[in-house]
């Protein structure tokens, strides 16, 4: 299975939240591994902590793979290579982690030819072999990234592939969210230009929230009552809203609640953080754990 | 001077076996040339075979430069309806020219690299299985998109019934006092080393892929195995994701099937030591075990209710 995370901007926690739910999904036993496609900010590895491609690979990273500059991208094992020693041993019954990290300093794409397009079906073609999820963090908005994946994916047609679009829960986010599915040059228009069908490429789409503030969420108890009522009034408009641009209940696949951790440094949360040290909430390890196990559930993503 | 190659072995990307006929069409590279099938003691189907012209630097231990120009043999085959295999090798000799030849010169050797310049056997033997400097001749890429060319194969549904990694197995192989080495690098990477008694045929490759397809199957099963986490959780978890081992690699343990007689004596050593067929029983072994525990205590779960 491959699945492509995008989001309508910048900031939206895209990475932070897909390399949680890859890490998560390792620990529910299953094979994965992590495409930093972010070619313009490749900074992956800092979120899994392996300081040697913490702003991408000096050499043998995914551009210069896709470039033809090399047969086989870098392959980080997580498990083996992380910094953090919460991370550096790989608990029972999980599955293998692998970061394949892009090339430090290697540019956004600027164009891309037929034979970029060939490389990047057979590296998902190979990964799929061996690997039960493959995440690829495509970058933010309409990018050549998203265009060259949607080309590779639509030149494997047998081998399944979901997309994330993460927003955050503001008015700007959900209509600009929408407008990166639907609107001109969005998700659907490119891709049934490079040969995807529009509807089925549609039911292959779905929304997570990040960074959701709940109106009861225990961090809103010191607000005065006008405060809350506020905020639970601009909720449901948001939610109105997010109805009316198809980013609404059906569409969403999960959302992530705002935690500070986060907000401080992009990180994985481990169970370490929620039990031991407590630093962050166990409703976000809850929300990463229930986004990995949705990603394959087909339930989730039977057609809208 | 030498030969060598690099062999490249998966999971065909398919939810069972393939058969007969399917194999001939996956494998039927080049319109005209036949697929050669053998059916006892395993099906076996080979692609013919294609060539790849090379001009360019030879790995060696000592990093000297040296060049070599020819081309490279690539085939694809498929074992068991099941396993697949991408295979390439090339034949080292000594060039009589001291420059680049015409193509058809080297057209008319397939499979024959010429080195044009002054090499040592033992050098690029080394160097081969060693660690190959990048931008040197590299087999691996070869052999990697030919599996690829079969994975891709639009008679393949791509719902392979479990993930596994591919494994490489780079090999060279030498004239003289008969010896052979297999050595484990990661996970993934193996190499070989032979010396053979005669000069080199075909025959070797043939022992190579051979050792390569059971390498694969062992490591398959071992990851497999591992998987299930056997002891750790319960019982019928286990025998669950034991279960894609017993239905599409069990049987495919067949060592030597394929090797010609003079050729056997290697695969013998090897079944000495490390004993790959003595490690793949006693695998074999527990995954059975499991299985018969675990219908036991179906069985008495079974009874035990009964009598309520």
């Amino acid at each position: 299975m491959l699945v492509f995370a995008i989001s309508d901007k910048g900031g939206t926690g895209r990475s932070v939240t897909g390399t949680n739910i890859v890490y998560r999904h390792a620990l529910q036993g299953n094979d994965v591994c992590y495409l930093d496609f972010d070619f313009g900010s490749p900074t992956a590895g800092a979120i899994f902590s392996v300081s040697a491609v913490a702003r991408g690979a000096p050499e043998n990273g995914l551009h210069e793979y896709l470039r033809g500059d090399c047969t086989q991208p870098r392959r980080v094992d997580v498990w083996a290579e992380s910094d953090r020693e919460a991370l550096r041993t790989r608990p029972p019954g999980a599955g293998r982690l692998v970061l394949l990290p892009g090339t430090e300093s290697g540019g956004e794409l600027s164009a891309f030819t037929d034979e970029v397009v060939n490389r990047c079906a057979q590296l998902f073609g190979r990964l799929e072999e061996e690997f039960d999820l493959c995440m690829v963090d495509v970058s933010a908005g309409r990018s050549f990234t998203a265009e060259l994946v949607l080309a590779a994916t639509a030149r494997l047609p047998a081998i399944p592939f979901r997309w994330l679009v993460f927003h955050r829960w503001t008015r700007q986010h959900i209509i600009a969210a929408d407008g990166l599915v639907t609107g001109a040059d969005g998700l659907l228009d490119v891709g049934a230009r490079l040969g995807h069908d529009r509807e089925d490429l549609h039911d292959r789409i779905r929304f997570v929230r990040t960074a959701v503030l709940e109106p009861d969420a225990a961090e809103l108890v010191g607000l005065r009552d006008e405060q809350r009522a506020w905020l639970s009034a601009c909720d449901g408009e948001l939610r109105e809203l997010a109805r009316r641009h198809g980013v609404g209940r059906t569409a969403m696949l999960g959302k992530v609640p705002l935690d500070p951790v986060l907000q401080w440094r992009e990180q994985l949360i481990t169970d370490e953080d929620v039990l031991a040290s407590k630093i962050a909430n166990a409703e976000t390890a809850a929300a990463f754990d229930e986004l990995a196990k949705k990603i394959v559930d087909d339930s989730a993503w039977e057609g809208l | 001077m030498l030969a060598m190659g690099e062999v490249h072995t998966g999971l065909l990307q398919n939810s069972g076996e393939i058969s007969e006929s399917t194999c001939r069409q996956v494998l039927g590279l080049m319109a005209g040339e036949t697929v050669r099938v053998s059916r006892r003691p395993i099906p076996h189907a080979l692609s013919p075979e294609r060539l790849t012209g090379v001009d360019c630097a030879l790995p060696s231990a000592s990093r000297s430069r040296i060049r070599g120009v020819g081309t490279v043999v690539s085939r694809c085959a498929v074992t068991g309806g099941r396993v697949a295999q991408g295979s390439s090798y090339v034949r080292v000799v000594r060039s009589e020219a001291d420059r680049r030849l015409p193509w058809s010169h080297y057209l008319s050797r397939p499979g024959v690299v010429e080195v044009l310049g002054k090499a040592k056997a033992a050098d690029l033997a080394e160097g081969f299985v060693g660690d190959p400097a990048p931008g040197c001749l590299d087999m691996g890429a070869i052999s990697g998109r030919f599996l690829d060319l079969v994975q891709a194969s639009p008679l393949l549904d791509r719902r392979a019934p479990f993930r596994i990694p591919r494994t490489s197995l780079r090999w060279v192989a030498e004239t003289g006092e008969p010896s052979i080495r297999f050595t484990l690098h990661t996970e993934q990477e193996r190499t070989l080393r032979l010396t053979h008694p005669g000069p080199f045929t075909p025959a070797v490759v043939d022992l190579c892929e051979d050792l390569a397809t059971h390498d694969w199957l062992l490591t398959s099963l071992l990851i497999i195995v591992e998987r299930a986490r056997i002891g750790a959780t319960p019982g019928a978890q286990a025998v669950a994701r034991l279960a894609p081992a017993i239905d599409h690699l069990l049987h495919l343990w067949m060592p030597a099937a394929r090797v010609e007689e003079w050729l056997r004596p290697f695969w013998e050593s090897l079944e000495r030591q490390p004993g790959f067929t003595r490690q793949w029983r006693s695998l074999v072994d527990r995954v059975r075990d499991q299985i018969a525990t675990s219908t036991l205590a179906l069985l008495s779960a079974a009874t035990e209710a009964g009598r309520r």
